[in-house]
């Protein structure tokens, strides 16, 4: 990872009285995946628009490639690509069309609509309206129109919501192959396990603040613990549990003691889930 | 300002224009169906007017007021008369006592009943009154002891050269043809903003004026087009182009602007059509002032497509020339600059 792709400095933004950006203050370094995390209402989209030039800050920095979002919005969106949350593609055009579009709005002369189109499986139906695509399909096209100009930095928001395992997969593929090309990923997410599995770090928003950044790994280092959960067979022949805490200095001997005294009879780990930590952090759930 | 992306949004926008099955329906229906209109209406003026007439013992000054052109239908009865009239077979009953003569002689003032269906025109009324004041001048062999006097204004002598309904009609169908893009404007947008496809055009290279001008070009395109086409397939386009075309090309501007305010009032396509069809009314209520002369008053002039009217009604109906409808074009400017300025900071909250 390189220079800061996006640098943020007490950012604020206030629909009226009411503060929904409060004072963030974060960094992404280019080829970054940052999950960004928290419930509805959290200030999670409106920090995304303000860093994609469609919502002025009302106070604080912020910089996307060395660009400052308020000065510079036209040459940022230039640079990245924005997947949103809910279908808003040109239904009564084709898919192929729709690439088209998009490609001569960034100016892009030599674009490959086909490619891009096998590339999220939708070759072959390049020439079919959108209005007769699958949710999937249709999802799969909005990733695909935010890479239209091979974007340094690509926001997505939610981009897997309410998704078949195959088309989120594909999805997923498509963002770990865009963090190969270089890409930054700014991905905004209510999936746990998406955003454990593909950011390098992640971000927790509440109440218009990040309560918490870090990665997936030391998130659970600092506010979770490990354990191994066993069952083990009792004289009488029933099944009774047992617990250690990993991560403490008497872990080994209690292993130890474990299988030289009790018959164990299934024994796993057990790690904290990011929503857990978050639950942990806010006192709330994410999908509040 | 983004000149490629502005040509790319203006394709994409008459692409979904004609892919939305209403409007490209609508469009060349309403050109065709015009243009038909304008061609099955008369193409000259009908000047005969039918009168009853109930005139017991008066059949040879009938007679002679007959051989004049005028076409009277003699009825045999009081009844037989008002029958007729409100049949409409002729537009006034005039009733002429037997004893009108001796009366006059006398110096009396004889009654004379005239019979008129209601939904005459003031016109028409005219000319009854006159031709009343014709057939007692025969009957009494004397002029009646009044003076009238005419004086003609200032104004286009169209004596022998009566506008046919046909050409009276042309400004009134080129306004319905422009006004209606007021819809096909508000529809593309609302669209847009209820589909948020604009959001995903304010995340590229486009700015809000790009799309501004974007829009305002496809708008304006359409409705001037459609104004256009009908002027130049009737006729309209033979004496002084340029004016009509300036007019037409305001009026598109205007109706762009309008299109634009509606799109920043309306939350869904219901309300498009709501906010349209209010629209629609009060703008085309000038060139109604074509079809009923009198109804429309000064009042009108405070709406904007009066001057629309007025100035193609002037110019291609009686020859008036830029120094005769300057004003009417200046405040057509006017007008349409304000509404399309209105219009667009009015729509730009609702991009955001």
């Amino acid at each position: 990872m390189g220079q800061d792709a996006i640098a943020v400095e007490e950012l604020v933004y206030s629909y009226g009285e009411l503060v929904a950006v409060d004072h963030i203050s974060f960094k992404v370094a280019e080829g970054e995946i940052l999950g960004f995390l928290g419930p509805n209402g959290a200030g999670k989209t409106t920090t995304v628009k303000m860093l994609t030039g469609q919502l002025k800050p009302k106070g604080g920095r912020a910089q996307v490639l060395g660009m400052d979002v308020a000065r510079d919005a036209g040459k940022i969106r230039g640079e990245i690509g924005v997947c949103f949350e809910q279908t808003n593609l040109y239904e009564q055009m084709s898919a192929l069309e729709n690439l088209l579009l998009f490609a001569r709005l960034f100016g892009i002369s030599d674009f490959d609509g086909m490619a891009l189109l096998k590339r999220i499986g939708l070759a072959g139906r390049e020439k079919d309206r959108v209005e007769g695509y699958s949710k999937g399909m249709k999802q799969r096209l909005m990733v695909a129109r935010s890479l239209v100009n091979r974007p340094r930095i690509l926001f997505l928001d939610e981009p897997t919501a309410g998704l078949d395992p195959a088309s989120a997969e594909a999805i997923c593929s498509i963002i770990l192959e865009e963090r190969a090309r270089g890409a930054t990923v700014f991905l905004t997410t209510h999936d746990m396990m998406e955003a454990d599995q593909l950011s390098n770090r992640v971000a927790f928003m509440n109440g218009g603040k990040i309560v918490a950044l870090d990665t997936p790994h030391n998130l659970k280092q600092q506010y979770g613990k490990r354990a191994l959960k066993a069952k083990v067979q009792t004289p009488a022949g029933g099944l009774q549990d047992r617990e250690v805490i990993l991560d403490a200095p008497e872990t080994p001997d209690l292993v130890h003691n474990l299988f030289a005294g009790e018959r164990v009879v299934t024994i796993h780990s057990e790690e904290a889930t990011l929503e857990d930590i978050f639950i942990k952090i806010t006192g709330r759930g994410l999908k509040e | 300002m983004n000149l490629a992306g502005i040509r790319a949004l203006v394709a994409k926008d008459f692409t979904l224009f004609f892919r939305n099955r209403f409007f490209a329906l609508i469009t060349p229906l309403a050109l065709i169906v015009y243009i038909g209109l304008y061609f099955v209406m008369p193409r000259s003026v009908d000047e005969t007017m039918d009168i009853g007439v109930y005139a017991p013992g008066w059949s040879a000054v009938v007679d002679d007021i007959q051989q004049q052109g005028l076409r009277i239908h003699v009825a045999e009865s009081v009844d037989e008369l008002k029958d007729g009239v409100t049949d409409h077979d002729y537009v006034a009953g005039i009733v002429l006592p037997a004893d009108l003569a001796e009366k006059l002689a006398s110096g009396e003032k004889p009654r004379i009943d005239l019979y008129v269906a209601s939904d005459v025109t003031e016109e028409a009324k005219e000319a009854v009154a006159s031709l009343m004041r014709e057939m007692i001048y025969a009957l009494s062999g004397q002029p009646l002891a009044v003076e009238f006097s005419t004086e003609v204004l200032p104004g286009p002598d169209t004596v022998g050269e009566q506008i046919p309904p046909r050409d009276r009609m042309r400004p009134l169908f080129a306004v319905f043809l422009i006004v209606f893009e007021t819809f096909g404007m508000a529809t593309l947008i609302t669209e847009e903003i209820e589909h948020r496809t604009i959001q995903a055009l304010l995340v590229t290279p486009v700015s809000v004026k790009d799309l501004f001008a974007a829009k305002g070009f496809t708008g304006i395109t359409l409705a001037f087009g459609q104004g256009a086409l009908f002027m130049a397939f009737v006729g309209g386009l033979n004496d002084q182009p340029a004016i009509i075309i300036l007019a037409l090309l305001l009026a598109a501007l205007l109706v762009t602007g309008i299109g634009f305010f509606i799109a920043s009032l309306a939350k869904d396509m219901m309300s498009v059509l709501a906010w349209g069809l209010l629209a629609l009314v009060i703008l085309v209520i000038p060139a109604m002032g074509i079809m009923f002369p009198g109804v429309i008053t000064g009042w009108a002039m405070v709406i904007p497509s009066y001057y629309v009217v007025d100035t193609v009604d002037r110019v291609a109906n009686y020859g008036s020339d830029w120094p005769d409808i300057w004003q009417n074009l200046l405040i057509l400017v006017a007008f349409s600059v304000a509404f399309l300025l209105v219009g667009m900071v009015a729509l730009r909250r609702r991009f955001q």
